[in-house]
């Protein structure tokens, strides 16, 4: 197989691994950042990265957790260059409130608004989960814990969020 | 049965529930067929999971793929170093004299031949291991550092610097602990491998990354820190404060 050959079959491949796991990327890394316009950044430098680094990605049934994290890793490297303050629920940018906004299902529109206030260390193992489909084992791997701790939190987080449906159903 | 071995309670099944709706265990399973309390628990946390799943699926932006560049050499993240090794001598020098009298004479090495792999592995394996790259001021615990750095390993001082990270890793088909400490530039990666003997010290070329394998006495330790940081104040304390068990 010639140089060109072998660059379109590169290329085809990172098509067909980006096509198929690109909305899991962004909507991780939207609810890592919790910024629509930041999530578009840290995919666009993951997918760089990806592509540099294809190689190493041996079996493509394995695509999906590395992506996320290629994903994980560059949202870390995006927020140590910036140091971003805290989000502030009660001061959102335009961008921020149409990621939560829901007009046409308010429940929803709640949710999505505690699971946004939810701690990091909540918030991402819930999104591994629910939304990524991880086990727990893997969202040990992913998050370098101990599994059992990846537990407490999952537990802890929906309590908090089931605690915050409750309040604002009574309001 | 709980953590510690005793038969769980519904207050206990209810934690396992929570962690996992969708996944309960045969035992949760088991007890929440016999157990009203705990099957309208389970069926109240499977909702609120739909609720959460509906919520977390927002809407996607159209794929925007960015220019994409050529695969040449220069450009392929996790390269090996294909190159001399750009250590100073004088650090792996200075090294080597520093661990002699407790570990033995190494020989420094510039050449990389033979390490590729291993190089390879060090930078695969901390690209795939994010979490362990935090900026945080907050210290790992005495017992987990412990339990990681354990006497099968050697010891290590715990004052060579803030250690935010501990876990035990596999590289090259063997378990070794992963530290992490915080450097100037950002966290510091440290790979201590007591069995992975290498014949000099050499360089770690990643994308955004520098770093150093240098030989320790019958094995050797990795420092990977990011571009910008000075590693050879840290190598020396690194150094010092290493000693294999026999």
């Amino acid at each position: 197989m010639n140089r060109n050959d072998a660059d379109r079959k590169r290329r085809a491949r990172f098509d067909r691994v980006v096509s198929i796991f690109h909305q899991d990327m962004y909507r991780y890394a939207a609810w890592l950042c919790r910024d629509p316009g930041i999530a578009e950044e840290v995919v666009q430098e993951a997918l760089l990265r990806a592509w540099k680094s294809l190689d190493a990605l041996r079996d493509d049934e394995a695509a999906k957790p590395w992506l996320l994290t290629i994903v994980r890793r560059e949202n870390a490297r995006y927020f140590e260059r910036k140091r971003l303050e805290t989000v502030d629920i009660d001061n959102l940018s335009p961008a921020q409130s149409a990621m939560l906004a829901e007009k046409e299902d308010t429940e929803l529109e709640d949710m999505r608004q505690a699971i946004f206030r939810l701690e990091d260390d909540y918030r991402e193992p819930l999104v591994l989960q629910v939304l990524m489909g991880h086990s727990t084992r893997e969202i040990a791997e992913l998050m370098g814990m101990q599994q059992g701790a990846v537990l407490t939190r999952l537990h802890r987080a929906r309590h908090k969020l089931k605690d915050e449906m409750e309040k604002e159903a009574a309001a | 049965m709980s953590a510690s071995g005793n038969k769980m309670n519904c207050d206990e099944y209810k934690e396992a529930i929570a962690a996992d709706p969708s996944a309960p265990s045969d035992e949760v399973a088991g007890h929440v067929a016999n157990c009203e309390s705990c099957s309208a628990y389970l069926a109240e946390m499977q909702a609120l999971d739909d609720k959460i799943a509906r919520a977390l699926n927002i809407e996607v932006p159209e794929l925007k793929i960015p220019d994409l560049p050529p695969i040449e050499d220069g450009n392929v993240t996790n390269l090996p170093f294909a190159r001399k090794s750009k250590l100073p001598t004088w650090i792996a020098v200075a090294a080597s004299f520093a661990l002699a009298a407790i570990i033995g004479v190494q020989f420094i090495d510039t050449g990389p031949v033979g390490e590729y792999s291993l190089a390879d592995e060090i930078l695969a394996h901390i690209d795939h291991e994010p979490g362990a790259l935090r900026v945080t001021d907050v210290a790992v615990s005495d017992e987990r550092f412990a339990s990681v750095v354990n006497p099968s390993v050697g010891r290590m001082d715990r004052d060579v610097g803030l250690i935010t990270y501990a876990q035990s890793c596999v590289i090259h088909g063997k378990t070794i602990p992963h530290l992490i400490i915080q450097g100037k530039e950002g966290p510091i990666t440290l790979l201590l491998m007591p069995d992975e003997m290498v014949e000099g010290a050499s360089i770690i070329d990643g994308e955004g990354v520098n770093g150093v394998i240098l030989p320790v006495g019958n094995g050797s330790i990795a420092i990977i820190g990011e571009r910008e940081e000075n590693l050879a104040e840290i190598e020396q304390k690194v150094i010092n404060s290493v000693e294999w068990s026999i």
